[in-house]
């Protein structure tokens, strides 16, 4: 009896363990942000400008009515820059922040709006945190768990600080290969599961880090 | 344990059919590795992270390297060929990662003990069928009706729905099938243990759970019922030879011939069309941007080459997981009893990831390709 259930419980437990949750990258996005100040130096927010690669901006602009051939105004623009700041918002917009190892939250964004810099779509906005937060140690990262979306740091300053104490220190962490230790991290992932949020894109994440002591 | 006496298999035997078993199912999980290598329960993975690393960069290389060759097959006709040569390398790369149902393929070949010829078949069909739904959606939705990419996405999510339903209906037919079968081929591992314990002397009173009523509770009441067509069960203690129930029809193996005929492609075909139902982000994106440079056509060809790449690469593994399947099935027939029992757990377990691919890709949980993650 023990037998026959073990070999049934065998039988429906052993394929679900191999299953895994990946997609590939059909999007692809180049990053540029500024990381947000009041003027006593908490940090407010970010400001995100995102630049599609051409094929996804085409796919976006399908069937969006504009008066001019290869020319769409921001007005023309405005229902589908919408759009894409309510969808973002099921991502939590990409964007993950923490002010010495607390997480941040962050309120809807902002400020938003679409350009198009033919052949490809910007996409502004402004992610304000619910409260200001200052720390010694904040990072900023961005993102996709599922790698449908690739972010990369644009290759000329890609982030910069509006507005910040001038002892604050601004390094940007590009994306690499996991290193051993990470690789190890990772093969433990399924052990000990990290918090929800840390996903394990989270180590090909464009990391921003401002230390101000 | 009690069944001493009857004790037809060894430990070796019961070894090399796990071995076998953890094979056809590997074959199986090919298809889901992940690219990185990241976490796996059994840490197999990262050892091929480099690998799957490598194809993954490859594709996302040439996948961005499309419409660059689009752009220039506008000017200069030979660019067009370029385009098609990276579009078949890209369908060939981009298929070795999830997706594309080469999961759901490969285990309802192993479930169904398919030829390879069949499997390869098959992975062309599903994959040309899958093209052609990204072409069928971009031509109407697109050209015709001059669609939203809000609208197409909400088509394709639709789409999407139906087949992740069909391929769960499908994954509970073969399962219901092959779990009856299981469940014989258990009942008849243990019967002559049952009866030697029954036969046994007494004073182990307590003991008694091999006996008949403990058998009729975990086999599903195969005995007279016939009902449920379990008549001929007996053949496995005798022959140890291989007869199951088909997924289509009734509770003995299809023979050779009856896999040739015209019944057996049907149920095959359903499957494929269950999977090859949901077009592939990618080959939409393409579509449209092929169109909004007024180079349709172009587009149309591309997707159809991808899809030509993409069937390679998943006839390659429906391949393996036959052979895999095949091997375990070697090894098993040497083996009466457990190794019948193997068999008939493989085909089960291979219903069961159907099922599961299909109910995890419904809610949400594998289905990561999300078209509409920016325009809702």
């Amino acid at each position: 009896m023990k037998r026959t259930r073990a070999c049934a419980l065998a039988a429906l437990l052993l394929p679900l363990s191999i299953m895994r949750a990946e997609a590939h990258p059909h999007v692809w996005v180049t990053l540029h942000s500024e990381i947000l100040y009041s003027a006593d130096g908490a940090m407010t927010g970010v400001r995100h400008a995102w630049t599609f690669d051409d094929m996804f901006s085409a796919y976006a602009l399908q069937g969006i009515h504009h008066a001019k051939k290869g020319q769409y105004t921001r007005e023309e623009l405005a229902s589908l820059a919408q759009l894409n700041v309510d969808s973002l918002k099921e991502y939590a917009y990409f964007t993950f922040a923490r002010a010495d190892g607390r997480k941040l939250k962050f309120s809807e964004p902002v400020d938003y709006w679409l350009e198009y810099r033919n052949p490809e779509l910007v996409l502004h906005f402004t992610l304000p945190l619910k409260a200001p937060a200052t720390a010694k140690s904040l990072q900023l990262e961005v993102y996709d768990p599922t790698i449908f979306v690739d972010f990369e740091f644009a290759k000329e300053k890609p982030v910069s600080l509006d507005g910040a104490p001038a002892q604050c220190l601004l390094t940007v962490d590009l994306p690499h290969q996991p290193t051993p230790a990470e690789q190890l991290k990772l093969s433990q992932l399924d052990v000990t599961p990290l918090d929800a949020s840390s996903a394990y894109g989270e180590i090909f994440a464009n990391k921003m880090l401002v230390k101000c002591p | 344990m009690t069944r001493a006496p009857n004790q037809h298999f060894t430990g070796r035997s019961v070894w090399m059919t796990l071995l076998a078993v953890a094979l056809a199912i590997s074959a199986v999980g090919v298809a889901q590795a992940a690219p990185f290598g990241a976490p796996s329960p059994s840490g197999g993975l990262v050892s091929q992270s480099g690998l799957v690393a490598w194809i993954f960069a490859q594709q996302a290389a040439f996948y961005r390297s499309l419409s660059g060759f689009i752009r220039a097959s506008k000017d200069d006709g030979t660019a067009m060929w370029s385009l098609f040569g990276i579009s078949f390398l890209y369908g060939v790369f981009h298929a070795v990662g999830p997706g594309h149902g080469k999961a759901v393929i490969s285990s309802y070949l192993v479930a169904n003990e398919e030829t390879w010829r069949r499997g390869v078949i098959l992975s062309f069909v599903s994959a040309a069928i899958q093209s052609v739904v990204a072409v069928i959606i971009v031509a109407i939705a697109a050209v015709l009706l001059g669609a939203t990419a809000k609208a197409i996405g909400s088509t394709v999510h639709i789409v999407e729905i139906v087949s992740y339903v069909l391929v769960i209906l499908i994954g509970l037919r073969l399962f219901y099938v092959k779990g009856r079968s299981f469940l014989i081929a258990c009942r008849n591992w243990y019967e002559p243990a049952a009866l030697a314990v029954a036969a046994a002397p007494s004073g182990h009173a307590g003991k008694i759970v091999f006996g008949p009523a403990a058998n009729a509770f975990h086999c599903a009441h195969c005995d007279g019922d016939h009902a449920f067509h379990c008549h001929g069960e007996h053949d496995h203690d005798d022959h140890g030879h291989e007869h199951h129930a088909s997924a289509w029809g009734h509770a003995h193996g299809p023979e050779p011939s009856e896999l040739a005929g015209a019944g057996g492609w049907r149920r095959g075909l359903s499957a494929v069309i269950a999977v090859g139902l949901r077009p592939c982000s990618g080959a939409i994106i393409v579509l449209i941007f092929a169109l909004a440079q007024d180079l349709f056509w172009t587009g149309v060809g591309a997707t159809l080459i991808m899809g030509l790449g993409t069937a390679i690469t998943v006839a390659a593994i429906a391949t393996v997981a036959v052979s895999a399947r095949q091997a375990a099935s070697r090894i098993a027939k040497a083996r009466s009893g457990i190794g019948m029992l193997a068999m008939r757990a493989i085909e089960v377990g291979a219903s069961v990831l159907i099922v599961a691919f299909g109910a995890l890709l419904l809610a949400g949980y594998m289905a990561s390709e999300q078209l509409w993650m920016f325009t809702g």
